[in-house]
């Protein structure tokens, strides 16, 4: 019962911590990356309080779209908010663990990528057409490459639950393969085209020929595109939770431990602020490339998550 | 349950007997809904129609191979009439396929129980349900005829042949069950499922669309199938009820769906005169009702999460996991290469039902047609109505559904033993609507209400001149436009520049030149001289005689 208890209460303050904290992680990678180029760049509170003029702006609703354009964002709003709720942050065995497949998380993403592809498409308008027709491209590849990883995480931790490969990845002794490193470079190019950041899609464009994500978004505002915009910020906090789950479980609290929780919430923010200087600098670092290049990108992590799969196996048979 | 009757006619001296237990249960379960859909969309009137129904009804129920072959020859030979009423051009392909199917299977239900059963049943059953290689006359026949019929081809024809597959790999030809089997279903599974869920992408017509979806949901039931034959045939109890589950949930999920997604799009021809998608858009708001349907039957197509699409792909993935992880070096690559398509497959269907819905029901109309558009009858309403409700159990339940399908994975495998579904739904939902409470607590406290229609923005452009209501339809992405990105980079390797599937250019073309060569062959010998005929006889005359005094002298 207390064990229950205390389950309890680590997902609510895994819930509340990511949806209070999902601004202030974009903030943050906005911080680092003005840095790293040499500005001042915008506070760290600047995500919220671009989220609260948002909400006061009143929403504007084009006269070509149908009824559905104020569903889309929800949805896709929706879909994300879940996705984090399911993946662990701080501490493993939450309450909603058992729900939290990797393959339905990989389908909350899917859900929420379509939900905005109608969004763009709603208005029928060039952009929001080129934008879709792109996103839809990214995530042929992606999704390929997200099953694949699967296998090999599968094959390691013998469950496909995110919750479970956490634990056994923390708990069995697995060390440092080479399959982890094939997967670890795969899903980082996926979570990369997902988030939409470069070298795929640039975060900070508004208005170019290249731009996917923000191209489907172009017609939102008020707070529809609080909505969105914050869904963005989920998923980008969605996606590294679900890096820092897989690859560096160490040091994760246990939901029925209360003891364990500070250790884990110290390690987690510190885990989430290494991913962010890693992302900022690697952005700064990198060029957009063309739209026709990313599936290129994306098929090498499809190639990398299948020898990760093939690897595991040579490596089960020569006893590494 | 067994349950026989004799009936009294048939074959002389045998009868026909009909035979009723938990697999054609399942599948005339899986029949009736779709069956009284397309009679409520208006072919209740139709002869032929109930002929193909009988057909089918016949074939599910047979207890007999003469009643089996009795019914699916009639269900083929209705079909047919029914393609031929819709447009001649396709029916003689469709008559083809018919023929060769009817002719793999006829000899094959009287053969003894062996590997070449197999070979002629799947290829027989396989040809009749649009299984690759042999699918190329699928996209072509199935949007033919009016939309009931479509709807019942796409849902129920290819569940019946899907049916005698199953009725003689998993039950009749069990004792010669070898591990290969299970491996060809799956490779020609994956095969369907990528050449079915890319030409979705492409394809511009909306009924077109829906038969390669059919395509590709009939490869995603036969990698289930196969990959259950393949762990029933190794002995991997787990592995076998998953797989099992997998595809008998995909069949009954499609068996709601696509006839509703076929009978919405008869219903976009009735009120605009066309289903291509480039004549189309903004429907949603001349016909909210029929719109709000096909958003439901899109979603199931593309297999989200909370849809009845969803819980059949999970169970397929974790079985197409579960292979992967038996089996030696070679069944590692080709599994892990299951799983790529599978995943690169899905994310095809997310896009082509995206482009249905975002390019056939939102934005702009492209043509007046499609402006003016008004909603649903009142019979298309009831039929979509009562499959979008059938579809709610499949997809917030789908644990419940399972526990009725075990009767039938206990007939196919007895030793199946599947994991519970940790797939669940009403959790999904629940979490969902928290954060909409969250969401909606948020908006009320501090946002500003209301919404103001304006002209779009559209990155700065101009509004467009009054005599284009709808502004210039060149300026929305068109159906062509949108599929161009996945053109460019996976139709133009897998399709080649003409769009023209790959089992027409690989298998329809070379036979067709065979056939030419032959004809020319039979000229030459019917335009022979006298000379050259007598010459023919004298030389075999010759040759035999030479033979029969070589063969007496050694």
């Amino acid at each position: 019962m207390l064990g229950f208890a205390f389950a309890f209460i680590a997902t609510v303050l895994h819930i509340v911590l990511c949806f209070v904290g999902a601004p202030l992680v974009t903030g943050i990678i906005n911080k680092l990356r003005a840095w790293a180029l040499g500005r001042r760049g915008p506070p760290l509170l600047q995500p919220y309080l671009h989220l609260a003029r948002l909400l006061r702006k009143i929403t504007l609703v084009p006269d070509t779209a149908t009824d559905l354009f104020t569903f889309w964002p929800l949805g896709a709003f929706l879909a994300l908010a879940v996705a984090t709720m399911l993946i662990p942050g701080f501490t493993t065995g939450m309450l909603t663990a058992d729900a939290g497949d990797y393959v339905t998380i990989i389908g909350l993403f899917a859900l929420a990528r379509s939900a905005t592809m109608l969004g763009g498409l709603e208005t029928g308008f060039g952009f929001g057409g080129a934008g879709a027709a792109r996103e839809a491209l990214f995530g042929i590849f992606a999704e390929g490459a997200l099953l694949v990883l699967l296998l090999a995480f599968a094959l390691l931790a013998q469950t496909t639950s995110v919750d479970g490969i956490a634990t056994a990845f923390r708990t069995a002794h697995i060390g440092i393969s080479v399959s982890l490193g094939f997967a670890l470079a795969a899903m980082l190019a996926v979570a990369l085209t997902e988030t939409g950041r470069i070298p795929t899609d640039n975060p900070s464009g508004h208005l170019e020929l290249g731009m996917v994500h923000e191209a489907m978004v172009l017609e939102y505002s008020g707070r529809l595109l609080a909505l969105l915009d914050y869904g963005g910020m989920l998923r980008l906090l969605a996606w590294m939770n679900l890096i820092g789950t897989i690859f560096l479980p160490f040091g994760m609290a246990q939901a029925t431990e209360i003891f364990s929780w500070p250790g884990g919430l110290a390690l987690w923010a510190g885990k989430l602020l290494v991913m962010a200087v890693a992302l900022s600098i690697f952005e700064v670092s990198r060029a957009k490339m063309r739209v026709f290049r990313v599936p290129e990108f994306l098929g090498a992590a499809l190639l990398l998550g299948m020898l990760a799969g093939v690897f595991l196996f040579v490596a089960a048979r020569i006893g590494a | 349950m067994g349950n026989s009757i004799g009936l009294m006619f048939g074959l002389p001296g045998q009868g026909m007997h009909l035979h009723l237990d938990a697999l054609s249960l399942l599948f005339v379960c899986i029949l009736l809904p779709q069956t009284v859909a397309a009679a409520l969309a208006g072919m209740r009137g139709s002869f032929t129609f109930w002929l193909f129904v009988l057909g089918m009804a016949l074939a599910l129920l047979a207890g007999d191979a003469f009643t089996l072959i009795f019914g699916f020859e009639l269900m083929s030979a209705a079909s047919w009439l029914l393609v031929m009423q819709g447009d001649a051009r396709p029916a003689t392909l469709y008559a083809g396929v018919a023929i060769f199917s009817g002719a793999c299977l006829i000899p094959a239900l009287f053969l003894p129980v062996s590997s070449l059963a197999f070979v002629l049943i799947a290829l027989g059953a396989g040809a009749k349900a649009g299984l690759a290689p042999l699918h190329s006359w699928l996209p072509r026949a199935h949007p033919a005829p009016p939309a009931g019929v479509s709807a019942l081809m796409s849902g129920g024809m290819v569940k019946v042949a899907l049916y005698v597959l199953i009725r003689y790999a998993f039950v009749n030809l069990a004792p010669a069950a070898q591990p290969w089997w299970g491996v060809a279903l799956v490779a020609a599974g994956a095969l369907s499922v990528l050449i079915g869920a890319l030409r979705a992408v492409l394809e511009v017509e909306l009924k077109t669309v829906l038969a390669c979806s059919t395509v590709e949901h009939v490869g995603l039931i036969t990698v289930g199938l196969g990959l259950a034959l393949y762990a029933k045939a190794t002995g991997d109890a787990a592995l076998s009820g998953l797989a099992l589950q997998a595809a008998l949930l995909c069949a009954v999920a499609h068996g709601l769906f696509k006839p509703l997604l076929f009978i919405g799009a008869g219903e976009v021809k009735h009120a605009t005169g066309t289903t291509s998608l480039n004549w189309l858009g903004g429907l949603m708001r001349g016909m909210p009702r029929l719109g709000a349907l096909m958003l439901l039957g899109a979603a199931c197509m593309a297999a989200l999460p909370l849809g009845p699409g969803f819980a059949p792909a999970f169970l397929l993935f974790h079985a197409a996991i579960g292979a992967a992880a038996t089996g030696g070096i070679l069944a590692r690559i080709g599994f892990s290469g299951l799983l790529a398509v599978l995943g690169i497959g899905g994310a095809l269907a997310l896009a082509a039902a995206v482009r249905l819905i975002g390019l056939g029901f939102l934005g702009r109309p492209r043509s007046l047609h499609a402006a003016a558009a008004e909603d649903l009858r009142r019979g298309p309403y009831l039929a979509m109505a009562l499959l979008g409700v059938l579809c709610t159990p499949v997809a917030l339940v789908p644990g419940l559904i399972l526990e009725l399908l075990n009767p039938v994975i206990m007939l196919l495998a007895p030793q199946a033993d599947a994991p519970p579904l940790s797939y669940a739904p009403l959790t999904l939902l629940l979490l969902a609507g928290l954060a909409a409470l969250a969401a909606g607590f948020v908006q009320t406290r501090w946002g500003t209400r209301g919404l103001r229609e304006v002209a779009a923005w559209n990155g700065g452009f101009g509004r467009p001149p009054a005599w284009l209501p709808f502004g210039d339809p060149h300026t929305q992405a068109s159906a062509t436009g949108f599929a161009e990105p996945v053109m460019r980079l996976l139709g133009k390797g897998l399709l080649g520049t003409t769009l023209a599937d790959p089992a027409e250019r690989f298998l329809l073309l070379p036979l067709f030149r065979l056939q030419t060569r032959l004809i020319r062959l039979a000229e030459r010998v019917r335009r022979a001289t006298i000379r050259e005929r007598l010459a023919f006889v004298f030389a075999v005359l010759v040759a035999f005689l030479l033979a029969l005094g070589l063969g007496q002298g050694g």
